[in-house]
């Protein structure tokens, strides 16, 4: 595999074979597989169609494919064992590529995208924190949308073909509507149009819903740890939690620099309170000079002075990269078992 | 060349294959409502089934071929092909039962696509059954010592041991067509096997034994289908929701059941069969079970209104115990085995309380214990230290020392004029649930009431065939045989413990 941006000069198309279904299309010289396969009416799964999640993971068997995602969505490992995200992969000339780990049916591959695109109106936008928005959005056509808690939304950037990813903050069963969290990043192109231009009334086409982060059925302990706008997932799956009356064991850790960064932070506390076993532990890395009588740290200390060990959790992560990956070893460095590490990586898109 | 027909028209023309039951009402009516639609999971299946079987059975005897050249059976570890004589039985017998069961299911489902799927299953419990069979056909004429393996299955329906798999898997062809598949499909096939069958030949591996694994394969790359017959089933009566319920509670009970034998027994040959281990029991659990069949399964049906068993947190304690306190028992009661037990020497105690902390102080004295009386001279048995003799548990066979020993959950209860045991609050809910269902089982214990424990043995027929030496011996040593005249001088007395 060749270095991310060297794109290839001559027009042409290439044959891209996907197993385990033996169908072959062809996609064009500069085009991705993902969004070839998805253009000519096939369907693969995907996320934030820009190389962070790590959702259209496939294994290249032939060929060869040039373009690559964040470092973060594929593991070195991975890497080395062929893994490719078709969503950042371009042919360079025919190759072939194993989905088998998609778990499709040949009847769902063939049906192609059935994620909805939908048109939806802002009907509130709040000022979470000094960089954080909140974002409501009517849907509008269609009218409601099926999704899990834990799942995200792809936005379309007004003007552009961009979309940014944001996970779904309200509860699944508020079906007309969705609240996203939005960070404001400096020279980001959808952060400037908030800045600058968005107002209530304004129409937004929001594609969705993506991701597979989800609370999962298990007899295990649940340990959430969120950083910044990683909060949105966990808002949506305690207010289901609420919502369904099916108590489970949660602690979410919450970490923030000072108290300026936090925000939903009543809402947790009355989720606290009303939920028997979910316990709220905010906790701050840079509060010098505030009032504060919270767990101070970064997430990572917070967790090894609170549990001696965590044999017995599933843990779930949702927030900057550099947290996760400094937070994922301690995780299974105190007993959580890898496969019930869960995270949902924050990857900035490439501007 | 003649143009090939369509996978449709194929599988339409398979549907006039079917036929009428001059008696269409199955054996035990059903509760559940069984929808007229629903999908053949096998569909892809019927212009290739019988090649691709013909094929995974022509290389499982092939290798029993070369299994003979390569010396399989004098290689592998004694001490695993001793507990294979109580388990692999136990396993037929479940195959056996399921052959059965999948017909009393095709019978009972008045929908013709989905009752494709079970004729073909049968087939495959047919072929599990003769792969097995063969496979101890191979042991009986090849294993060192093939003492137990000449009568295994007539000794397993006596043997307490059997009693756990007749328990666990008569469930398949015995109630509610339903209630068989969530038994089968769901909770045996898809939560189970792969910890069986998957997991299991790793083991065998390990200790030597390329026959099995070979075999174990070739059967669980049958079971995708098996778990998608109990899938697509499961979906067509979770169109009616007053069937919700009746899932659940079916759930609710086979898993807690399927638990109790399965985790006892399969932990108990992957551990206490076996010299080599390739892991630890309770994570294989926690892998198949608990993340893929809860996480995943379950979860994705939630939305059905399927919930997660409500023992199962109960489940996941006992998990770590129960197959120890089952070893316990087994060791105890070695006399009266069809194979021989084994000591666990240093190295076996340090590995268990390293992945069990705190088996040691539970188990440990046990075990030096059944070492130091493991040869004839000492005239001791472990049966003459117990205060008494556990009794079996009425549900799941168990002996009622669960989850430990130390820490017993036994209930004891008047039913129909005689005393009942069970040994937990999940089996005594079954109990009570499904009376009809457990309270005609008699107990081995109550059989041999006040007999000599050697007049029990020969009664057994577990003699080898000079008709004085034991088959079942404390030890994998074949230097010191145990007798029958080693036990009668013991003078050991059976005392059933719920006699009045």
């Amino acid at each position: 595999m060749s270095a991310a941006g060297s794109r290839a000069t001559t027009r042409g198309t290439s044959k891209v074979t996907v197993l385990p279904f033996g169908h072959s299309f062809e996609c064009p010289d500069g085009e991705s597989i993902l969004e070839a396969a998805l253009r000519q009416g096939l369907f693969l799964r995907y996320g934030c169609r820009h190389g962070g999640c790590g959702t259209c993971k496939a294994v290249l068997t032939d060929g060869d494919v040039e373009g690559e995602g964040s470092s973060f969505a594929l593991s070195s490992q991975e890497r080395a064992e062929g893994v490719v995200l078709l969503c950042s992969a371009r042919p360079v000339g025919d190759c072939t590529v194993d989905v088998e780990a998609m778990e499709l049916t040949d009847e769902e591959f063939r049906a192609g995208d059935q994620v909805g695109a939908f048109d939806t109106e802002v009907v509130a936008f709040e000022e979470l924190t000094h960089d954080t928005r909140g974002l409501t959005l009517a849907l509008r056509d269609p009218g409601t949308m099926t999704f899990g808690a834990g799942q995200f939304v792809n936005l379309e950037i007004p003007g552009t073909d961009e979309v940014r990813s944001y996970s779904i903050a309200n509860a699944p069963h508020v079906s007309d509507r969705i609240e996203l969290v939005v960070k404001l990043l400096p020279g980001g192109t959808f952060s400037g149009h908030l800045r600058s231009r968005l107002a209530v009334g304004d129409r937004l086409r929001v594609f969705g819903p993506l991701g597979e982060l989800k609370l999962r059925l298990s007899h295990r302990r649940v340990l959430m740890v969120a950083g910044g706008s990683g909060l949105a997932p966990f808002l949506s799956m305690l207010r289901h939690l609420e919502a369904r009356g099916k108590p489970r064991d949660v602690d979410l850790v919450y970490g923030a620099r000072r108290v300026r960064d936090l925000y939903r932070v009543e809402e947790l506390e009355r989720l606290a309170a009303v939920l028997p076993g979910v316990r709220f532990v905010p906790a701050l890395s840079e509060p010098e000079g505030e009032p504060w009588a919270g767990e101070r740290g970064l997430v990572t200390d917070v967790i090894a002075r609170t549990y001696p060990t965590l044999e017995g959790y599933d843990a779930y992560l949702a927030g900057p990269p550099a947290m996760i990956e400094a937070t994922v070893p301690v995780l299974t460095g105190l007993g959580v078992r890898p496969a019930n590490v869960r995270y949902d990586a924050f990857v900035p898109a490439r501007a | 060349m003649t143009k090939k027909k369509s996978l449709v028209e194929v599988h339409e023309k398979s549907k006039s294959y079917d036929w009428d039951y001059p008696e269409p009402d199955p054996k035990y009516p059903s509760r559940f409502i069984i929808p007229k639609t629903g999908k053949d999971p096998f569909r892809m299946l019927v212009r290739d089934y019988v090649r691709m079987e013909e094929e995974k059975d022509a290389r499982t005897y092939g290798f029993l071929d070369g299994a003979l050249r390569m010396q399989v059976a004098e290689k592998t570890e004694p001490r695993f092909m001793e507990a294979l004589k109580l388990t692999l039985p136990d396993l037929t017998n479940a195959e056996f039962q399921a052959v059965a069961g999948v017909g009393m299911i095709a019978r009972g489902i008045g929908n013709q696509e989905l009752r494709q799927g079970y004729y073909a299953q049968m087939l495959d419990e047919v072929r599990h059954t003769q792969l097995e069979m063969s496979l101890r056909r191979y042991y009986v004429e090849h294993a060192p010592d093939p003492a137990g393996w000449d009568i295994a299955q007539k000794a397993l329906y006596q043997h307490p041991g059997g009693h756990v798999s007749l328990a666990l898997f008569q469930n398949f062809n015995t109630g509610d067509v339903i209630d068989a598949v969530i038994n089968l499909n769901v909770v045996v096939e898809t939560a189970y096997t792969n910890i069986l069958l998957v997991a299991t030949p790793e083991t065998a591996v390990a200790n030597g034994d390329h026959a099995l694994a070979t075999t174990f394969l070739s059967i669980q790359s049958d079971e995708a289908r098996h778990m998608a017959n109990g899938y697509g089933t499961l979906f067509a009566v979770l169109q009616d929701e007053s069937n919700v319920p009746l899932i659940n509670e079916a759930l609710e009970r086979h898993f807690w059941h399927s638990h109790r034998g399965l985790d006892a027994l399969v932990g108990w040959q992957s551990e206490y069969g076996a010299v080599h281990r390739p892991w630890v029991y309770k994570d294989q659990w926690q892998e198949w079970v608990a993340d893929d069949f809860i996480g995943s399964y379950v979860d994705k049906l939630t939305e059905f209104g399927v919930e997660p068993p409500t023992r199962l947190a109960k489940v996941a304690q006992d998990v770590s115990w129960i197959h120890h306190s089952t070893a316990l028992a087994l060791a105890a009661i070695w006399p009266l085995n069809f194979w021989r037990s084994d000591v666990m020497g240093p190295a076996d105690l340090e590995w268990f309380d390293r992945h069990y902390p705190g088996w040691a102080q539970v188990y440990g004295p046990f075990w030096a214990g059944h070492a130091a009386m493991a040869d004839p001279s000492s005239g001791r048995l472990m049966l003459q230290e117990l205060p008494s003799l556990p009794p079996f548990c009425q549900v799941c066979q168990l002996p009622c020392i669960m989850p430990r020993p130390d820490l017993s959950e036994i209930r004891v209860f008047e039913h129909g004029g005689r005393s009942i045991a069970v040994c937990s609050e999940g089996c005594d809910w079954i109990f009570h649930r499904w009376p009809q269902a457990y309270e005609g089982r008699k107990s081995f214990w109550a059989k041999y009431h006040g007999w000599d424990l050697a007049d029990v043995i020969l009664d057994l027929g577990y003699v080898r065939p000079d008709g004085r030496t034991l088959i079942g011996q404390p030890s994998v040593s074949l230097e010191t045989l145990w007798t029958i005249d080693d036990i009668r001088r013991i003078g050991f007395e059976i005392k059933d413990p719920l006699a009045g």
